[in-house]
């Protein structure tokens, strides 16, 4: 272990703040006492010489030295504190009783000593006789703490963060400033405030201040408070205002209650909107969830009259493409296929980990059509007049692709690892959107255009319209309809593979992936219209956003869940071919 | 050529001798120690699939109603049966599943289940008031083919879903199971698992004449007028949504009879029989045996679950599913009729060789039927 001296770098712009709480420090009466108390120490020098004088001073003392930085804490004074508390500062004893600290340095001998180096200056420690000192730090004890200290160190560190150039540091260190409402902590926030630029710290601050006003002696300060938190609603304060409710109605004071409860109605009211937000915009994530899985289902089902059993297994299929992509991107993987074990190698790219979705993606509907051409050439296309026979073999195909799956990859869930970018999130006004739910939307709208565009505007598309409509007609105007009905069935197995890598990004991957899914896409594709790609999208985002608000007024998940599937059967009473229908003369 | 491709070619002769075979010598052969309880327990849980495999044909086989909700009607009447199995455990305080969710005395829906006939009504009643709750929300706003068969697995799924919540003081996850006595018989008793091998025999008897009398009748012949052009019945004058609720609501009870004799042979009942995939399997045995018979499922039930029985222990069981979706993935694509329908495809073909060797005219060969009657 080396401890070199550390030379933090103070950043220019935090300078002026420290400067100027400084100066409301040592204007503050308790700091003036303390610079009092201090006065016989008389402690000056470089932060390091401080440090290692305190480190030496008597206990009483050195809460008093420590208590000196608050007038200056530099981040450098953070790391030396953070250092004597985790234990690195150790105290050498001379022969004739100077006690000095020092820090370990270089590693350590066969006897498991150390040399060292003198806290003060960073120069080797040398004993009377001027040879090196080395000391074992299993038997030397490290400069110690008390609680008393720590509750100073604490202060300077908070006061070191309030001043931190990182913003959202500097913003938690104000939101927990308010914590204790101490009411002597008011100088140094309101200075602080004059110097804010950030308008989000401002606001913390805004917060912190008001908070601690809550505490104040004066009642009219008290009922300001109470006012400036019923503007800004900010939900922290929620059970302090209510903690201040319960005690003006106990002192009777009609004024302070009238403000209280206003300020609480105002948050209330804001934390309502914010839960009908984030409502409605979970509701659009697991809509459009639905809609990615319902897509593929669309065409094959919906175009087709297929009705595909394995769409949720063609879905896994593409989930484990993503994984084995994923693995070869980064370190290889191994799988024991039929009992034989069997090893990858991986082409440990340096950004894989978030390179690997944009091969992915295109990899994943390219196995999962091919899969679905291989189905459509053995067995769907003997199928065609046989819809509910189609509903039977597909179910068979799903349930021997299960158990390939299981043999290749386990039966045990697989991890995807999701790019680092889609774990943040992104707040607004107290609403947060996560990143992946908003990248879960993107996809959602993504995959729409894409199927539009294949749909509407290429060749292929229109030959599937065709088809799908007359498929006698079509192939009297010599549409190979064998092949274009190949190609739709490939299509939509690919837009499924597409889903799978979409939920390895926001789930675990396993054989029975596909499962969780079947009834939900296909209640979407029955509810939008058999055939309407406008319809899957919007009953997919209705379901969705139905599901939340009903779990969200219940909160129960699974009796909204119920709920949503009867309202579904009702609503088929209403409209039995689902949204939109498909007009047609033709009888069954 | 073939006016009726799905009726039963099986003589009544050999239906007779089946049934004294299963009602009578089997029992004798258990008593007197030529079959082992073991066995005779397995065939008990063979014929109540049996059961719900008429149940099944006699929808889709008949009236061309594909319902992936008849796992919920057999579930829901083994969850009677199992109710009043809870209620005679008798003993102290309640169950663990009441005392795990707080409760201490019994809910007042369970205490009426301590009669038998309660519960017999209750097991005709609530799959039966179900069955025609939903059949006619289904039937009237003309639901049919695909959509009635995902409707009824979103209803199976719901309930599913419902079940498997603690709260609902139905048992949760584990479900009902610990049961001791039924009409005061101990279930442990051998005495007593063969009194219910033969009720159940005698029920799959019953309902096998049942169904071969309503099959039979006018009514059966609408019902097989409506699977194959369900418009022309209904232009005909007749309210084809009446006919399918009747037939929806007999097979509902018919299932839920299956299951209430299931549960006190297998000695559980939970959830997990009514999930998605129980009921697909139920219809992979009525493919396999032969729809459109009223033999051929039983054949199918029995067959399949007694090769899965002997496949799905042991170094076989990771191939089962492999084998069950394939054998199913064969059947649809080349044995339409199952296997009570093998004779009759076997004399089509040899009298299609026969014919083509007569007559060089190979394009007068009919189409196979399937093809034609499907909508």
């Amino acid at each position: 272990m080396i401890y070199l001296p550390i030379r933090l770098p103070v950043m220019r712009s935090c300078i002026g703040l420290i400067t100027l709480l400084a100066i409301v420090l040592l204007t503050s009466p308790s700091l003036v006492r303390a610079q009092d108390a201090t006065a016989p120490a008389a402690i000056s020098g470089t932060v390091r010489e401080i440090i290692a004088a305190a480190v030496v001073a008597e206990p009483a003392d050195q809460k008093q030295i420590i208590s000196n930085f608050k007038t200056n804490p530099s981040p450098e004074v953070v790391g030396w504190l953070d250092k004597w508390k985790e234990g690195v500062i150790f105290i050498h004893e001379a022969e004739d009783g100077t006690a000095t600290a020092v820090l370990l340095d270089g590693s350590a001998a066969a006897d498991g000593s150390f040399a060292t180096v003198k806290l003060s200056d960073g120069s080797p420690m040398l004993a009377a006789n001027g040879s090196p000192v080395r000391i074992n730090p299993k038997e030397v004890d490290f400069a110690d703490t008390n609680s008393g200290l720590r509750r100073a160190m604490k202060e300077v560190t908070d006061l070191a963060a309030l001043a931190d150039p990182d913003p959202a540091k500097r913003i938690r260190a104000i939101q927990d400033s308010s914590i204790g409402q101490k009411v002597e902590k008011l100088p140094s926030l309101e200075a602080l405030k004059a110097m804010e630029k950030n308008p989000e710290a401002l606001r913390a601050l805004d917060v912190a201040i008001s908070i601690i006003k809550l505490k104040s002696p004066t009642r009219e300060e008290r009922i300001k408070a109470c006012n400036d938190l019923a503007k800004i609603k900010p939900l922290s304060a929620r059970d302090i205002i209510k903690s201040v409710l319960t005690e003006a109605e106990a002192a009777k004071d009609r004024e302070l209650i009238a403000a209280a409860s206003n300020a609480l109605a105002a948050i209330d009211s804001h934390i309502s909107t914010i839960n009908a937000f984030g409502t409605a915009f979970r509701g659009l994530s697991l809509g459009s969830v639905l809609l990615v899985v319902a897509i593929g289902l669309a065409i094959t089902f919906g175009l087709m009259g297929i009705i595909n059993m394995a769409h949720g297994e063609l879905i896994a299929i593409g989930a484990y493409t993503t994984y084995v992509i994923q693995n070869l991107f980064v370190a290889g993987l191994n799988l024991s296929p039929f009992g034989k074990s069997l090893s990858i190698p991986g082409l440990n790219l340096e950004s894989g980990a978030n390179l690997y979705f944009i091969v992915a993606l295109p990899a994943s509907f390219l196995v999962a059509a091919l899969v679905g051409l291989v189905l459509e050439r053995s067995v769907i296309r003997f199928l065609y007049r046989r819809p509910l026979e189609s509903l039977l073999a597909t179910w068979g195909i799903s349930l021997v692709l299960q158990q390939l799956m299981k043999f290749i990859f386990g039966a045990n869930n697989v991890q995807v690892s999701s790019p680092s970018w889609l774990s943040g999130n992104w707040t607004v006004n107290d609403i947060v959107f996560g990143w992946n739910r908003v990248f879960v939307i993107g996809f959602a709208v993504l995959i729409i255009v894409v199927t539009w565009l294949v749909l509407n505007k290429t060749s292929l598309g229109l030959l599937i319209r065709a088809v799908m409509q007359n498929r006698n007609m079509a192939a009297c105007m010599g549409i190979r309809t064998e092949r274009v009905n190949m190609m739709t069935f490939a299509f939509g197995c690919g837009l499924a593979g597409l889903a799978g890598a979409f939920l390895s990004q926001i789930g675990n991957v396993g054989p029975f992936l596909g499962q969780t899914y079947i009834v939900d896409s296909f209640m979407t594709v029955v509810v939008g219209g058999v055939g309407n790609i406008l319809g899957t999208v919007i009953s997919a985002l209705g379901i969705g956003m139905t599901d939340q608000a009903l779990q969200q007024y219940l909160g129960n998940p699974v009796i909204g869940k119920i709920l949503v599937l009867g309202a579904i059967i009702l609503f088929l009473q209403w409209r039995p071919a689902g949204l939109f229908v498909t007009r047609s003369r033709s009888l069954d | 050529m073939n006016p009726q491709p799905f009726t039963s070619r099986v003589h009544t002769p050999l239906l007779i001798i089946a049934a004294v075979f299963l009602v009578v010598v089997m029992p004798v052969l258990n008593a007197t120690g030529f079959i082992s309880d073991f066995t005779l327990g397995n065939w008990g849980k063979y014929l109540c699939y049996g059961i719900l495999a008429i149940s099944i044909d006699l929808l889709w086989g008949y009236t061309g109603l594909l319902s992936l909700g008849q796992a919920l009607f057999f579930t829901l009447g083994g969850y009677m049966m199992g109710m009043h199995l809870m209620r005679m455990i008798g003993g102290e305080g309640v169950p663990t599943f009441l005392s795990m969710v707080g409760r201490t005395e019994w809910p007042s829906f369970f205490l009426p289940f301590s009669s038998f006939p309660f519960a017999l009504l209750m097991i005709i009643l609530v799959p039966g008031l179900l069955a025609y709750v939903f059949g006619y929300l289904a039937f009237r706003s003309r639901i049919k083919g695909v959509y009635f068969s995902i409707l009824t697995q979103a209803l199976t799924y719901g309930a599913a879903l419902l079940f498997f919540r603690n709260e609902l003081l139905m048992g949760g996850n584990n479900g009902f199971t610990d049961f001791r006595t039924l009409l005061g018989f101990s279930l442990r008793d051998d005495g007593t698992k063969r009194g219910l091998y033969i009720a159940t025999a005698i029920l799959l008897v019953v309902v096998v004449a049942f169904c071969k009398w309503l099959t039979g009748s006018r009514f059966g012949l609408i019902q097989r007028a409506i699977r194959d052009s369900e418009n022309r019945v209904l232009f005909s004058g007749y309210a084809t949504a009446n006919f399918k609720l009747f037939i929806f609501v007999i097979s509902a009870v018919i299932a839920s009879f299956a299951g209430a004799l299931f549960v006190p042979q297998v000695g559980i009942i939970n959830p997990s029989e009514m999930e998605t995939g129980k009921s697909l399997e139920a219809v992979v045995w009525v493919a396999l045996g032969g729809r459109g018979t009223i033999v051929g499922p039983v054949v199918g039930a029995v067959s399949v679950n007694a090769i899965k029985s002997w496949a799905s222990s042991g170094a076989t069981a990771d191939y089962w599913p492999l084998m069950l979706g394939g054998a199913f993935v064969l059947v649809v694509l080349f044995m339409p009729k199952g296997i009570v329908g093998i004779p009759g495809q076997i004399a089509e073909i040899s009298a299609r060789i026969k014919r083509n060797r007569n007559q060089a005219a190979p394009d007068q060969a009919p189409t196979p039927p399937s093809q034609a009657t499907d909508p």
